[in-house]
Formats: structure tokens, sequence, C-alpha cells
């Protein structure tokens, strides 16, 4: 996809440029850091959102909001099965039925094994699946593809679609899925990684990565306290409420047009040629409004079945997800079994930190690795530790999928280090807001796990530039009134109690995504601004008008915004990684900058006065000394029709050499009624530091949106599983996401900092708050009651038992502090992951059943002994 | 079989299966606001109202609203005479994707016709079946109370204090 | 979904509506809020008769002694009524407050709540704790029937072809009598794992009539007999709500339910009694009534 980079406009628009070095090479260099303006005319305002009053009034269009003559539905028939081989599949029937245009199995279609991954190219993902297969590993796993005249016929057709199935054995526990006697779920021989890493899908393992910094033996020696504990993060979808939609069609040049609600147009394109092996020039993907994505529709699992469809009928169609398949066939989030063990000295500094994973990524490992490495590398370098060590694998087992969600690694496993710190806090006896002050990354700081823990690769090494965590923390701190709060939980039956916790994301991945832009001035003085950018609802539409407005020196409503369209707008890898402001807005700036010296330029010719000595005011460019002045419509105009005639315009790549962190803390106060375990979470406050906010606005929305999802995670969400590894509650009245009357009141703030190598200051802000609830809440409850509960979600079944628990042994519950003996370490030694801390049930062994609520002991503590 | 409503004001005769849901049908006679979001009454992104009043129209049956007057967002307003409650959505920052403000709206517009005046906790209960994973609502309740806020000083009706929380 | 169904009935009176149902060729049925899965999902069914905009059955009026609610009301009118008062006005509003989302309480209806019956249905036990009576009517003819007879029976059973649910009479109680509602769910608009509703009649100082209804918890609507008569001629005392709370819980038949343990139900069930109890005797307690 280097294509962008040999276009000659590249070249000629870097030749203007007077300073630029060496100049002869046409591919471009991307700017390090960014210059600060004196003033802000138009980032950091809380502009109105581009597309806000089409989407108040409806006017918007989605996917599924174009009318379409002679449309064909389409319905996959799923596997009843969680393990099986499909031994005869006879569609006959099915086909006879009047309205079916056309039936596909695994016979109908070639074989190309693929990621569904929407990942830069090679993929760091396995290719471990196909349009079809002959083999199904979850339930709801793809077995046959109906088209017909109405969704209703496909249906029925589905259903007489006659499957003989081997039924295989399954297993659904990720802490076996690596036994000997486990079945192997891609015995397949032509599963692979593209990337040189580990694979070893004969065991069902799907990745690992391990990593040192300096030596853990030796830091937990030096502890005073060495804690070790087991989480269990858990299952989730992203329930966006459009779900995943498609429509196929060939335009008058016989071309594919995919009309898709995606995260990822370029990549939809590149895998869905990959997976119906036709050229990428054949492929058009466009994207319209997106109704909500949250890493959900990084996957390709639409494209592929569409274009099947109409390249082999030539009509139009559409497959739009009913609920159900959201929850079963769509994406996950990777439920997780994280042990921490870690070492802490009683004046607080943290000697040692040893996090071990095993993720499970279902039956396909879609981001399995990435997410895994996630899980350390926004996790990890928050507090400074000498001793570090990360062991993760991911494993395949026989339930849904699971892929990319908001948060993405950095969730799971913040809600271990965050409970663990407010572990090791107790067993020092510090307050545990102190003990992170003098523990978490301050700027000009770095931390070894950067460069160590990349993406597929190795990491990229920085220090921090801008850090406003401090403040995130005094500010929470004031606001949900945590002196007066904190260890006071009452007397009576409802008890109170506060908790908050420290994060860290990224901002895209450093050295590896890149995002491009291209802009065309209008002789009214406006500008089209197409980009692969994808708005799916996060106003980045927005922030790049904000952003090339800024940089262009006119209003944001001057910039029309066109996002994103194969044909029609340059490269992006996507929304995802929490890159878009980051990244592509740097390629804004980029591109913005060659538009506006094109302008000074032409304004400098009509007023006859020298560049240097022109600027440029809302949409006017002033001559020396403001004695004359040409408006941006006059320029254009005259660049058009009058003298050297051309287009002012210009297209522009970015990529990073950092992934500054955002940072944050939350709070959450709660109250537990101790006899019915029921937990409300009455206050939460999220203050973030996403560098400048673009838009302060929108920045806010999306804290408050990732703190509630965060929240409704923490205390409700959750798949419910059949002993057969089906899920149960596989829509809105039993699988519960908050509504208004179950929120909290909820208060966030920004932190601005400033990011020298964020365009304007940014950094990003969507993923962070996402990951604040589950610890922020586990340690206030801890607060209010006593127990640790590391088995979300959070319900009233589960706070119960442990109660009860807790009220048989006896324990209090700062027992954790305990001084007992401990036997020298043999922690370090290679053990099975699952730590013999708690022997609970099984976390993801499906069990109609729910969890007999295993929140029960406090940490296995044992205290070091000094040696001497 | 036919179908007589009053569609955003205009009379409207249209054609549809016995079995049809209001959603297929408003979607298919061009009300593209109204939006599936999953089928089963639970989510609101496909709320309308009927004769006055929010439901979802997923589970509504075509065939129950014969005679009635229905509303879409797109009769509440449009993007030059947007409705005050849409402005105010807008101006709070209130749209995100945007899917389910339609539905929101819709009920926003019912809470707002009944309860000119209300509070905080009355806008959470009267939205509390429109499902938003974007927003954490935060904004919503905001922009139905300034709304609110803003129909009282042009109708000239006096506004009481209100509790904000 | 309604594979079959090619008529849609529209009647204007109860009259009307009960000769559709008599006549109607094919398989027919009634439908109102239709916010019931089960009966979108019939495959049958070839009419249905829509009784949702006749007005005389859609009203909450109350006189004397009685609040009168008419089958067709939607319970988000019975929710925000401000007619409804008193012990029995209040336990009704408790209930159909809870029920759903405002989308789905403004197609539900009082009447459907005993029509279609489901596990998770809220207003049932209301109706029960207050010894609600039930009109039905097959044209003009009309049986008024205890509550409890319906829901025993079941509407389908209950129910004669050309007969449909008019009415709901429901004494209004007034000073010395007290209710209270509880249900347990996982949020606001979830569906009950229990559903709860209590009133006590005070003689004296002592529980002169007490009733306990839950659903959710089990199969369908039921009374705890023993955990009343318990209460019944008592001055209530902790441990006597106690006591009560637990005999209550050793009648009911628990169902299944994948979304929480069978275990934890019972005990929370306990305390929720033993909660509600206390709520409605401090109602019935109270100087001029629950208001």
């Amino acid at each position: 996809m280097a294509k962008t980079t040999k276009k000659t406009t590249v070249k000629k628009a870097a030749t203007v440029k007077p300073k630029v070095s060496p100049a002869i090479s046409p591919i471009p260099e991307a700017p390090r850091f960014f210059e600060k303006p004196e003033t802000f005319n138009q980032v950091s305002h809380s502009l109105t959102k581009v597309d806000a009053m089409g989407l108040a009034c409806g006017t918007q269009k989605y996917v599924a909001d174009v009318d379409f003559h002679n449309l064909l539905h389409i319905k996959v028939l799923g596997s009843p099965h969680p393990h099986a081989l499909i031994k005869s599949i006879d569609a006959s029937e099915a086909e006879k039925l009047p309205g079916v245009v056309a039936v596909f199995t695994w016979k109908d279609v070639p074989r190309v094994m693929r990621t569904t991954a929407g990942q830069g190219f090679p993929e760091p993902s396995p290719y471990d699946n196909c349009l079809l297969d002959n083999k199904v590993r979850f339930v709801g796993d793809r077995v046959a593809i109906v088209a017909a005249e109405s969704p209703e016929i496909a249906e029925e057709a589905c259903s007489l679609i006659k499957v003989q199935y081997q039924v295989l054995k399954a297993v659904f526990d990720p802490e076996k899925a690596r036994d000997k006697d486990a079945p192997v779920i891609h015995d397949e021989k032509d599963c692979r990684v593209p990337i040189p890493i580990f694979y070893d899908p004969k065991h069902n393992h799907c990745s690992h990565v391990e990593t040192r910094v300096g030596d853990v033996k030796k830091g937990f020696k030096q502890a005073d306290v060495v804690l070790e504990r087991t989480y269990y993060p858990h299952y989730a979808q992203h329930c966006a409420i459009e779900p995943h939609t498609c429509i196929a069609y060939l335009d008058e040049n016989d071309r594919l047009v995919l009309r898709s609600s995606t995260q990822v147009p370029f990549h939809a394109r590149r895998i869905t040629a990959q997976t119906l092996q036709i050229p990428i020039k054949k492929i058009r993907v466009i994207k319209p409004r997106i109704g909500g994505g949250f890493g959900g529709k990084q996957e390709v699992l639409l494209e592929d079945v569409c274009g099947l469809v109409t390249l082999k009928t030539r009509r139009p169609c559409i497959w739009a997800l009913t609920r159900a398949e959201e929850f079963m066939a769509a994406r996950t989030r990777h439920p997780m079994v994280v042990t921490i063990q870690s070492g802490v000295k009683k004046d607080g500094s943290i000697t040692a930190i040893s996090m071990r994973i095993i993720s499970n990524t279902g039956a396909y490992g879609s981001h399995a690795l990435t997410v895994l490495s996630n899980c350390g590398s926004k996790v990890l370098p928050l507090y400074r530790a000498d001793n570090i060590e990360f062991i993760g694998d991911t494993v395949y087992t026989n339930l849904p999928v699971a892929g990319a969600y908001r948060g993405y690694g950095a969730t799971q496993a913040a809600f271990a280090m965050e409970c663990q710190m407010d572990e090791m806090a107790e067993a020092i006896g510090m307050d545990p807001i102190k003990f992170r002050q003098l523990n978490h990354i301050k700027e000009g700081e770095s931390s070894p796990i950067f460069k160590a823990l990349g993406e597929g690769r190795e990491g990229v090494d920085m220090s921090i530039g801008s850090c406003g965590l401090e403040k995130c923390i005094s500010e929470g701190m004031k606001r949900i009134d945590w002196a007066k709060k904190y260890g006071k939980p009452g007397t009576g039956v409802k008890r109170r109690g506060v908790g908050m916790c420290c994060l860290m994301q990224g901002s895209s991945i450093p050295e590896i995504d890149m995002g491009a832009v291209f802009i065309k001035m209008n002789e009214d003085g406006s500008f089209n601004l197409l980009l692969g950018a994808t708005d799916l609802g996060t106003g980045s539409d927005t922030v790049m008008a904000q952003i090339a407005a800024e940089t262009l020196g006119c209003r944001h409503t001057d910039i029309l915004v066109y996002s994103s369209d194969t044909d029609m707008t340059p490269f992006d890898v996507g929304a995802y990684a929490s890159s878009t402001t980051y990244l592509s807005g740097g390629a804004v700036i980029n591109c913005a900058s060659k538009v506006r010296e094109q302008i000074v330029a032409v304004a400098a010719d009509m007023l006859g006065e020298k560049m240097q000595d022109i600027t440029i005011e809302e949409g006017a460019c002033y001559g020396k000394g403001r004695k004359s002045s040409v408006t941006f419509g006059q320029i254009c105009t005259y660049a058009m029709y009058e003298h050297k005639q051309f287009q002012i315009g210009a297209i522009a790549s970015h990529i990073s050499h950092a992934s500054p962190p955002p940072f944050a803390a939350h709070f959450a106060e709660v109250e537990v009624d101790t006899e019915t375990g029921e937990v409300k979470v009455l206050k939460y406050v999220a203050g973030v530091d996403c560098g400048n906010a673009i838009n302060p606005q929108l920045a806010d929305a999306q804290t408050q949106g990732a703190a509630l999802n965060g929240i409704s995670y923490a205390m409700t969400e959750e798949f419910i599983f059949s002993d057969n590894g089906r899920m149960l509650n596989p829509n809105f009245g039993n699988y519960k996401i908050f509504s208004t009357k179950d929120m909290p009141e909820i208060e966030t703030f920004l932190v601005p900092t400033y990011e020298k190598t964020g365009p304007y200051g940014a950094k990003s802000v969507s993923e962070i708050s996402i990951n604040g609830a589950l610890p922020a809440i586990g340690n206030a409850i801890r607060n209010a009651v006593g127990i640790r509960l590391t088995r979300p979600p959070f319900t009233a079944e589960k706070v119960l038992a442990a109660l009860k628990e807790q009220a048989k042994s006896g324990k209090k519950a700062s027992s954790v502090k305990a001084e007992t003996e401990k036997k020298p370490e043999k922690a370090s030694k290679k053990t099975p992951v699952a730590a013999k801390a708690e022997k609970p049930v099984k976390p993801a062994k499906p069990a109609a059943k729910k969890a007999k609520a295993s929140e029960k002991k406090p940490a296995k503590a044992t205290a070091a002994k000094k040696k001497k | 079989m036919k179908l007589n409503t009053r569609i955003n004001g205009r009379d409207l005769c249209l054609e549809i299966k016995p079995n049809a849901t209001l959603l297929e049908t408003l979607r298919q006679a061009g009300f593209k606001s109204v939006k599936f979001g999953c089928g089963e009454g639970m989510c609101g992104a496909c709320a309308v109202l009927v004769d006055g009043k929010p439901r979802t129209s997923c589970i509504t049956l075509a065939g129950t609203v014969e005679g009635s007057e229905i509303l879409t967002v797109e009769g509440m307003g449009n993007p030059d005479q947007p409705h005050a409650l849409q402005q105010a959505f807008v101006d709070a920052g209130a749209t995100q994707c945007g899917y389910c403000n339609p539905g929101s709206l819709i009920a926003a517009k019912a809470l707002l016709d009944s309860n000119p005046n209300p509070t905080a906790e009355d806008v959470k209960d009267a939205l509390d079946g429109n499902l938003c994973r974007c927003s954490g609502y935060v904004k919503r309740i905001e922009a139905v109370l300034s709304a609110a806020d803003s129909t009282a000083s042009t109708t000239g009706q006096k506004k009481s204090t209100r509790g904000k929380k | 979904m309604l594979k079959k169904l090619t008529r849609f009935y529209h009647p204007k009176t109860i009259e009307e509506a009960c000769q559709f149902l008599g006549n109607g060729e094919g398989r027919t049925a009634v439908i109102a809020g239709g916010t019931s899965a089960a009966l979108r999902a019939d495959s049958s069914l070839e009419a249905l008769v829509d009784i949702s905009h006749i007005s005389e059955l859609n009203y909450i009026n109350k006189d004397a002694a009685f609040y009168r609610i008419g089958a067709c009301t939607r319970v988000q009118d019975i929710y925000k009524s401000p007619d409804l008062k008193g012990p029995a006005g209040k336990l009704l509003q408790a209930a159909a407050g809870k029920i759903g989302s405002t989308l789905l309480r403004n197609a539900i209806t009082a009447g459907g709540n005993l029509a279609g019956l489901f596990p998770w249905s809220d207003l049932p036990v209301a109706y029960m704790a207050l010894d609600a009576e039930v009109v039905c009517r097959r044209g003009r003819p009309k049986r008024t029937v205890p509550v409890m007879s319906l829901i025993e029976t079941r509407a389908p059973q209950f129910l004669a072809a050309n007969e449909i649910i008019a009415e709901i009479i429901v004494p209004a109680y007034g000073p010395g009598t007290g209710t209270a509602f509880a249900k347990l769910a996982k949020t606001a608009n979830d569906y009950a794992l229990i559903s709860l509703a209590v009133r006590l009649t005070l003689k004296d100082g002592a529980v002169n009539q007490a009733r306990i209804a839950v659903n959710a918890i089990t199969a369908q609507p039921v009374r705890c007999l023993d955990a009343e008569k318990l209460l019944e001629g008592k001055v209530l005392t902790e441990e006597l709500t106690a006591e009560a709370a637990n005999k209550a819980a050793d009648s009911l038949n628990i169902r299944k339910d994948i979304r929480a343990g069978e275990e934890y139900r019972r005990e929370v069930f306990v305390v929720m009694v033993r909660r509600a109890l206390n709520e409605a005797f401090e109602n019935a307690n109270r100087k001029g009534g629950q208001q």
C-alpha cells in the first residue's frame, strides 16, 4: 500500500517547501514534533460536531438507510455445536424454496485462509479461518450462506439445509486448553501466522509473549511483602446499537461496492480481495455513518459474504446481523486469567512485578497476540519497578471469538494491576493513593516496557513527554471527597466505600500505523477534506476539521469532511488503537500546511507581496501591515481561473514515532447492601489527561461514554453459557447494559497537558476510560465491606457469597497484611499460570449455573524475610 | 392489506403485509430515522410516537396503528428548522454515533409534551428505554433539561426551580 | 412470525370485539399492547382483534371504595396517574413503574399482564396482594372473578373464546393498611428475578389481614399462605417478620433461572420479604394513612 508515496504530487508539493532538507527523495519524512501556535482559534474549542444536526434530525445515512432495487437478503446458518466436522451438507431443499436465489456451503467457495482481524498488513493475527469451512469451532460458527428475496425466506431456507455433523470433544476452559488430552481446535494443515512469531495450533496455543526486565527473583527477595493473586476479567460484547451491516452491489463499471459499517475500510477492502481472490482494484469500500463500533467493527465479518453473493448473483444484497448474532458470532472482549505476583518494600517502593496471563481468544485468533501484548505494554509502564516479567499466552477454546474491544487488553490487565496496587498498599499499611503517587511514571521518565513490548514486533523506545496524572489524582480526590469517605463504611446494613485507580493507554501504534489526508480548495474558500480516518461516531470528522481549519486559518464549518471511501479518500489504517486524533490529525496538519503554503504563495502573487509578509486570519490573507487583503474565496478563484492556474490542494501522510500515553485517574463511590449483596455505584469521577483536547466537549463525551460502558461491564454484563458452550443470554433482555436509570452520577474532567509529538498537543482519549471501572469499583467494594472480588461482574450474588465466606472464615478484611514467614522464593520457577491462591470454579467453563462466587479469601500474602 | 395512518402530519395509506412491524413499515415508507437495534423492544432505537406516546416500533405490529398518528424524528424538525430538543442535542454534544438519537429524541419529546418542566430524575425515567453505548447519557440529560428551559422561556412559561440532580 | 396472519379487526366497543372473537374464521386472538414475543411468534394465528383503541377499556376511575382500571390502560398511565393514591394506588404504581422501560410501559396494559402471564410480570403480584377482582366480558354478559382464579387457571383456559378481560377492580383500602413492592433485578429495566408485593391491614395494632404475593422466583405468581397465616392476628415484631419471611421462602417452588442461583434468590427473598413487611407495617401506621 505504498502507492501514495509514489504520487508525484507529493514530490512537487515537497519542493515548494523552502527549507525542507534533502528534498531529493519523494518519500516524505514524518515530523517528530508539531509546532505550537501562540493561540488556538479552532482547536481547544468545543465547536459543533459537523454531523450533529443531521444526526439529530435523522437525515444522516447509515449503511441500511439507502434503498436498493432488487435487494437480496442474506442469512448465515450458524453451527449448533461448539466443535464438529461437517460430514455432509445438503442444501437442495433450501434451494427449492421459492424466493431462494443462492445457497453456498464450504464446497462452493474457495478455501483461502485469512484473518478477520482488520489490522495492518501483514497482520499479527493467525490465518486460521476461511469463508466457509467443513469444520465448525464454536456455537454460531458459519455453516452455510443463503441469499433470498426476503430475510424471512432466507431464514426458512437455513432451516431446510440438512447438515450431518460429527460432533467432536470441545474445550471451554482456557486453563485446560493446552492439556495433553484437549481436543485440537485447529488441526487443519493450512492455518498459519503471516509474520515470524510463535504459533502452535496443535496445542491450541495461539500466541505467546514473554519479556523480562531485570530479575524478578531478585526483586522478590528484596521485598518486605510479596503478594500473588489471580484475577479473571470476563467476556463482554461491544453492543454498538447499530448491528454490523453490509450492502454489496456492482457499480456501472462492474466493480464490487461494499457499503459497510466498518472501522477499517482499507483493511476490509484488502481482506475481502484476499478472501474472494479478486484484485483490490475490483473493490470499493464505502463507510457511511456508523452506529458505534468500539472495536467490534474492526473485523471483516460481513464483507466477504456479501461480496461473494453479489459477485455470484450479480444482484445487490444486504446482511445485517441480528442482536443474537452480534452476541454469539461477532466479536467479544478476550476473557483472561491474570496472575500478578508483586513485591513491595515497606517504604512503598515496588521491587518486582510478574504478570502472567492466559487469554482466551475463543475459536479464532483475532487480535490474539496484540491484545495480549497490550496487557503488558499499556499497563506495566505506569509504575516504576526495576524487575518486571511479563509472560502471556493466548489459547483457543470452543467459545465465542474474541477480538478488538475498546481498551484492548489494557482493560483486563489494568483490573488486575490496579486491584493489586490496592492490595500492596494495604499490605504495607500505606494509603493507596500515596502509594500510587510514589510509584507512577512522570514526565521525562521512560519504561523499558515501551521498547520490550510492541505489536507483533519490538516496540518503540520513548520517554513521557506529557503527564497530567498527578493533577488527575488530586482533582479527582477532591471531587469524590476522598478524605472524608475513604475507610468510613458506616455501620448499617448498607456500607459505603470509595476506590480509585490510575490508568494509561497509548496513542496509535508507533511506526506501524499510517494515516493520509487529501485537501483541495474550492472557489468559495471552502475545502474538501478527504481522509481515510474513519469516524464511527466518535466525532473524528469534527476533530479533523478543526485541525485543518486551525492550520489553514479558517473556520471548521468551511471544511467539508468526507470519510472514508477507498476510491475517494487516501489510505488510513482506520479507527483503532486510539490513533485517529493523534495519528490522522498529524496527517491533517502535514497536508494543510502544504495547502497553506500554496494559499500564501497565490496571495503573495495577487497582492504583490513577499510570501513571508503574508499573514492569514479567518479565511483571508493580509499583506504587510494589514494594508491589503484577499479572501480565501478570491485566492482560489484566482488560482482556478486567472493566473498560472492550478488546483490548490495537497496530499500528505503521517506516521508516528511514539505512542504517548494519555493518563487518567478514576474514582468510584459505592454502597453495598450487606444483606442482598447489591452494589450501587453512587458516584463516578474520571479525570483524564489527553494532552490538549482538540474538542473538549467531544473528549468529555468520549470519557463519559467509556466510563459508563466500563461501569456496566463491571456490574452486570456477562456471557452465560450452557454446558455446550452456547451463550444463553444473547439479547438485551438478559445481557444487561446500563440505561439512564442505572447510571451513577458521573463527573468527568480533563487535565490539559501539551504533547509535542501530537497534533496541537493532543494525545488519545477514546479507549482509556473504559479501563477504570473494574478496578475502581472493585477497590471501592473492598473499602466498603472488605471483600476482594476477582471474578467480575460484581453481581449481587457474587458479593453476597463473598460476604458470607468472609463471615465464615472470620477473617477481617485487612488480613492481607499477615506477616507470615515466607518460604524462600519459588514463585518464579515455571509454574502453571493458574495461581493456587484461590481454588474457584473454573472461570470460563460454561455452566448454566453461575459461578458459585469464588471471591473469597484474601490474597495469599507472604512476607519476604529480609535477607540480612 | 391497507394501513391508514397519519405520519408526521400527512395522511398516508400504505400497503403492508399483515404481519409487518411498524418499524419495517416506516422504513419502507422512507422514514429511515427509525432504526433497527435489537428487534425485541429492548434498545429503543426504533422508538416513535404513536398517538403521542413513545413506543418501540420493532415489536409493534403495523396493523395495530390503524387510524393512529405517528411521529418520527423527521417530523420533529429538520436541519433548517430543528425542534428545540434537536438543537439542544447538537449544542450539548449529545450526538455521538447518533444511531440512538432519533429514538431518544422521540422519548424526550414525549416527556416535554407531558411535563415541560422536568427534573433530571424525570429525564432519566423518560429515557430509560433508549440504550446508548457512546455517551454515558450525561450530555443528553443536560440537553433535555436545557431544551425544556428554552421552550419554557420562549413560551413564557414560568420556570420553577428544579433540582439539578 | 405470524406467518398465517391475514386480518386485523379494529372494534370500537367491547361488544364488537367479542363478536369478532366469537365469529372469527380461523384462529383468532386478542392483541392489546402486543409486547408478548410468544404472540408475535405464533405461526397459527390468522386474525387479530386489536382492542387497544376501545375507549371503554381505557380508564382509571375511583369511587368510594374501589379503583376501576380498564384492561387496556397502559401501565405507564398507571405509573404516572395522579389519581392513584393510598396503599392500593401506591402499590399499583410501584409495580407498574418497575415494568420494563417507558417505551414498553406505553404498550403493556393492565389486563395484558394477566392475559399473557409471564414469570417476570410485575403487576399480578400487586393485584393479588390487594385482593383485586377482574371483570370479564362476553359482549354484554359479564362476570366478576377474584384475580387469583384467573391467574391459577390462566387466562387462555379461563376465558371463553369470545370473552375478554375488561376491568380490574382494586379495593382502595385506607388508613390502617400499608403496602410495599420490591423487585430484584440486575438493572432498572431488567426482567424480575424476584417480584414481591405485600399488604398488611391492621386492626388494633395487630395484623388483621396479610398478603404476600410473589412472582419471578416462581414459575407463576403465588401467595405465601403459610406466612400470611402466621402473621394474622399478631403484632409485628422483628422475630415474627423473620419467621414469616423464612416460612414464605419455604413455601416456594423456586424456578430455574440462568441469571441467578436458586440458593441466592431464596436468601435474598427472605431479606426482601422481611423488609417489605416492615415497610408495609410502617406505612400502615402512618398518620393519615399511606400516601
